[in-house]
């Protein structure tokens, strides 16, 4: 990869690399660090990427997770990874609707949280997701699945916002 | 309390947007190199089109300015055969007056 090979990756993937990690550690800081660990790691080293093995989107997310990933062991948070994790009801009266989702997402546990914004906000497939963690396809799928099923419980109060939904719930 | 439905998922997760990459990600990834960096080994993108016509452009006007070269002297051509003395030669003496 030369030069203007990595100018056009980082143009092209700088924002998705940026969200993924701003969405992970909620903090705008840490995303900026970790996006530009991932990018300069890829100019150091673009051996590093074997296009046989995959899109270079797909490294780029899994370089991002695992930058992710040594923040939260250098701050010793490895107990909340627990992939059971059930998160509780948000309260409503705290904040909008995106900011009590951002809540919402950030009390996943964080294997939960990563194949959920690699999901939805991502767009990347379970295949992709699988690879990108080290895991089975089925792995992924329950992983998708819990964190879902954690949200939507975790959510329900939105219901009761007028106007959030178009109706309004007692 | 009863948990959303799918499609109330769905939006209420649209509704969590995130910021695109800031101005400062790209100048700690991409440090701006000295401008003689760049005119050494720098690289531009021109379309086809663009350098087609500059090409024409510039063809044409080395054509229209050209002048054509002058012809060239050779010595052995020069040929002495039509070389006749002067016929009714008058000449005229100048003395200086004493």
């Amino acid at each position: 990869m030369n030069r203007a090979d990595f100018r056009e990756a980082f143009a092209l993937h700088k924002d998705a690399i940026y969200r993924f990690a701003w969405r992970m550690t909620n903090s705008p800081e840490a995303a900026e660090d970790v996006a530009q660990e991932v990018f300069l790691a890829l100019l150091r080293r673009p051996d590093g990427y074997d296009p046989l093995r995959g899109q270079l989107r797909g490294f780029l997310f899994g370089a991002a997770r695992n930058q992710v990933r040594k923040r939260w062991r250098e701050e010793t948070r490895w107990s909340e990874l627990d992939d059971e994790f059930t998160a509780p009801p948000m309260d409503i009266a705290r904040g909008e609707t995106a900011s009590m989702v951002a809540e919402a997402v950030q009390s996943l546990a964080p294997l939960q949280r990563e194949v959920l914004i690699l999901s939805e906000y991502e767009d990347l497939s379970l295949e992709e997701i699988a690879r990108m963690v080290d895991a089975e396809v089925g792995t992924v799928k329950s992983r998708l699945f819990r964190a879902r099923e954690n949200l939507r419980r975790a959510l329900a109060p939105l219901r009761e916002v007028k106007g959030t939904y178009g109706t309004v719930k007692r | 309390m009863e948990p959303l439905n799918d499609d109330e998922l769905k939006r209420a997760l649209g509704e969590w947007r995130a910021p695109s990459a800031p101005a400062s990600l790209e100048r700690k990834v991409l440090p701006r190199e000295p401008w003689w960096k760049w005119v050494m080994t720098g690289s531009i993108r021109i379309p086809v089109p663009v350098l087609v016509a500059v090409a024409a452009a510039v063809l044409a006007y080395v054509a229209m300015t050209r002048q054509p070269p002058p012809q060239p002297v050779r010595a052995g051509t020069v040929s002495l055969a039509d070389f006749q003395p002067v016929q009714d030669a008058q000449p005229l003496v100048f003395r200086r007056e004493q």
